[in-house]
């Protein structure tokens, strides 16, 4: 086993996901998420490959979709399963009413993700815990808490490791020799 | 007392104003010296184990009122060729961790295996910064030899450079497995921004001047001088900074914003005093003058940098003259301030600001704990906003950057990109290279417009959320266009990805607000800079308790 750090654990997690095709914006939240799950957990790094590798199977919530969650009209499954990230990230962005929860959200995929997302906010899911592929889940408030990371740190396989490295390794660019001498500047050795 | 506001973000964040940052005695290396001078902060040199040539081990350890953390220092034979700035260089002169405490012998040894490595080692969370440095050779031998001999070296040329040794990266908060910055946050000795990193620059000096009084004793054990007191103070530890640190000022605006802040708030407390002092002149007078030595010392290769520092001197001699009626007028240092702000170069002006801050502490220095920002937790979208006023506040703050015309291809020249090869961040030529569609999200001005674009089309009543359900491609801007309404220093107001960017701007500032001094740059984006030259040594400030700092 590898010891990350939370900052590696982070950004890691943020280039893999934007590596398995999320969106700038949805990769911090995501790499964000995964320092939450590593402080909780032991098994960040496997939840974080399970993402990546689902990434493109999950649907987003439809508008008709959220605007029944919000009215506290009964959830009706689409199809697929939903994506965690973009679900929860509708959450976030606005809150339920109070009122509505809690409220069960059909055929969510790895519901680790939509719980380690809402841990900024005021709900969280009731359940199911763990690693469930994917879940109906229920959706409840809480009172928010924030809890200290120190002395926490992100332990991963290194197979686990290897492979979202090259999920993070889809946003690099090959360097040239040209824009090795160009894109840093210098390359020139001491002089004095 | 009618206050005086701050100067407004279209003045501050402008490149060319960020490329002309002078240090103030609210930046990081500042702070930390008052710290430790009120602490009384003491360093043991609990090892120092260096062979006649000066390579080997030494520990430094510094007891603060609460902690003890570790200078561990290795120092290493290196080939001439192999001596580089870059980032992509594999070997150093000597490699650098801070310890979290006393490292045992065990310890030593483990830092030993992987600190000469630098990025292909791994580190634990008793590890706070890994850093390394090379040696100016030619000073360093001059330096040794000279003082072998018994004697001096040459001031003019020991000072024209200004350190024995160069860091060519310093890192901090979690790289290559070292403690988390979450783990040291709520120390208040090292809280505040760059505290633990400043902290092992300052003992780098250190130990780069024992090195030198080392290996001149070693070849001449009866009769070697050691560096005398004066130059010691006088000399920093110099630095490389290339375009990896550019994007941290637009990767944290929240930080960013609280820096800026602070700097501009100090300086409209300053200018709203209705007098001057009479130790306040004579503080002002010192800072003067000792910005005007060191100015005539500022060497650059560079021809804009040359010409800025020429005129600079100018500048503060026509400061000199002018003082004295400046000084007398009601609101003096206002007074002054605007005579820079009407007769100087920008230089000029924001070396102004530097010294109208100088003698101030008292007023200002209070600042210095409003420097931070927690963005570990990341920024919540206001979802329930509709798109029409996130259009309008997105059209208010980015007002600037509606003058720039992005269809015209040298509007997107340039792609930030992060390099397979090393995995740091790099410019490239979006209309020459390959790989612009992995561009990195720091197109500020571009996006801003873009989302201001994609927002016309919404319903005016439709909410943020909804639209970000349809377009999370988006997400990236909506949130720093919430940050920017709220924070207004958090964004610099140019255009990152234009044809004319010169990346070293945005270098010269973050690296002033750490406290860096004679900006010399190498390219548009790289430079050197020195760090704590003319500042007190740190294991001096035990028993200079009172002095100024």
């Amino acid at each position: 086993m590898i010891d990350l750090s939370l900052n590696e654990v982070e950004t890691l997690s943020a280039k893999a996901a934007r590596g398995a095709g999320f969106s700038w914006g949805l990769a911090e939240d995501i790499g964000r998420a995964a320092r939450r799950i590593a402080v909780e957990a032991d098994n960040w790094g496997q939840a974080m490959l399970s993402l990546a590798e689902h990434a493109q199977s999950f649907e987003p919530p439809s508008p008709a979709r959220a605007a029944r969650w919000r009215s506290g009209e009964t959830d009706a499954a689409t199809g697929g399963p939903l994506c965690p990230i973009r679900t929860a990230a509708l959450l976030l962005d606005e809150p339920l009413p109070a009122n509505v929860m809690p409220l069960t959200i059909l055929d969510v995929g790895l519901p680790v993700w939509l719980d380690a997302m809402l841990s900024r906010s005021a709900m969280r899911v009731a359940r199911p815990a763990g690693l469930a592929t994917r879940a109906d889940v229920v959706i409840e408030s809480r009172a928010e808490t924030e809890q200290s990371d120190t002395g926490r740190r992100g332990a991963i396989d290194e197979r686990t490791l290897a492979a979202l490295n090259s999920f993070a390794a889809r946003t690099y660019v090959p360097e040239s020799e040209r824009s090795r001498l160009r894109g840093a500047g210098g390359g020139r050795v001491d002089d004095e | 007392m009618t206050a005086i506001a701050l100067r407004p973000p279209e003045v501050v964040m402008r490149l060319q104003r960020l490329g002309a940052a002078h240090p103030t005695r609210l930046s990081f290396l500042r702070q930390l010296i008052r710290r430790a001078t009120s602490e009384q902060w003491r360093v043991r040199k609990y090892l120092f184990d260096l062979d006649d040539n000066g390579f080997g081990r030494a520990v430094y350890a510094v007891d603060t009122p609460v902690r003890t953390y570790s200078l561990v220092a290795f120092s290493t034979p290196l080939d001439d060729e192999k001596r580089s700035d870059r980032v992509i260089a594999q070997a150093w002169d000597t490699s650098y961790v801070l310890y979290d405490g006393l490292p045992d012998a065990a310890d030593i040894a483990r830092l030993e295996a992987n600190a000469p490595l630098q990025e292909a080692g791994r580190y634990t969370r008793s590890e706070l910064v890994l850093a390394r440095a090379n040696k100016s050779v030619r000073l360093f031998e001059d330096v040794a030899s000279a003082l072998a001999q018994g004697r001096q070296p040459d001031e003019e040329q020991l000072l024209g450079v200004g350190y024995l040794l160069r860091t060519t990266a310093v890192y901090g908060n979690g790289k290559f497995g070292i403690a988390d910055r979450d783990e040291i946050s709520s120390r208040p000795e090292l809280a505040g921004s760059f505290q633990a990193e400043m902290l092992t620059v300052w003992l780098i000096r250190s130990f780069t001047l024992d090195l030198a009084d080392h290996v001149a004793r070693r070849r001449n054990p009866a009769g070697a001088a050691r560096l005398a007191p004066d130059l010691r103070r006088a000399l920093g530890v110099g630095n490389a900074t290339g375009l990896g640190m550019a994007p941290f000022l637009v990767r944290h605006p929240l930080l960013t914003h609280s820096w800026f802040l602070a700097r501009e708030t100090a300086l409209a407390r300053v200018r709203a005093e209705p007098q001057a002092g009479a130790a306040e002149r004579d503080a002002f007078s010192n800072a003067l003058a000792d910005l005007r030595r060191r100015i005539a010392r500022w060497h650059s290769d560079d021809s804009r940098q040359a010409a800025a520092t020429r005129i600079l001197a100018a500048d503060l001699g026509a400061l000199a003259e002018n003082l004295d009626q400046l000084l007398a007028k009601p609101r003096p240092w206002d007074a002054l301030y605007r005579f820079a702000e009407d007769h100087f170069s920008l230089e000029g002006q924001e070396a102004c600001v530097s010294l109208i801050l100088e003698p101030h502490g008292a007023l200002i220095d209070d600042l210095g704990d409003t420097m931070k920002a927690d963005e570990t937790p990341g920024h919540a979208i206001d979802g329930g906003m509709s798109c029409a006023l996130l259009r309008q506040a997105l059209l208010d703050s980015y007002s600037w950057a509606r003058a720039i015309d992005f269809a015209e291809p040298s509007a997107s020249a340039r792609f930030w990109y992060v390099s397979a090869e090393k995995l740091e961040p790099r410019l490239g030529e979006r209309f020459e290279e390959d790989g612009a569609e992995l561009e990195q999200p720091l197109a500020t001005a571009r996006d801003a417009l873009g989302l201001a674009a994609a927002l016309a089309k919404e319903p005016s009543t439709t909410s943020v959320a909804d639209f970000l359900l349809r377009r999370p491609e988006w997400r990236h801007a909506v949130r720093r266009a919430q940050i920017v309404a709220k924070f207004p220093y958090a964004e610099i107001h140019d255009n990152l990805i234009g044809a004319e960017l010169r990346p070293v701007d945005i270098l010269r500032a973050k690296l002033a607000f750490f406290g860096a001094r004679s900006f010399d740059p190498r390219s548009d984006r790289w430079l050197r800079i020195a760090l704590f030259s003319g500042e007190p040594l740190i294991e001096d400030v035990a028993t200079m308790a009172g002095e100024a700092a």
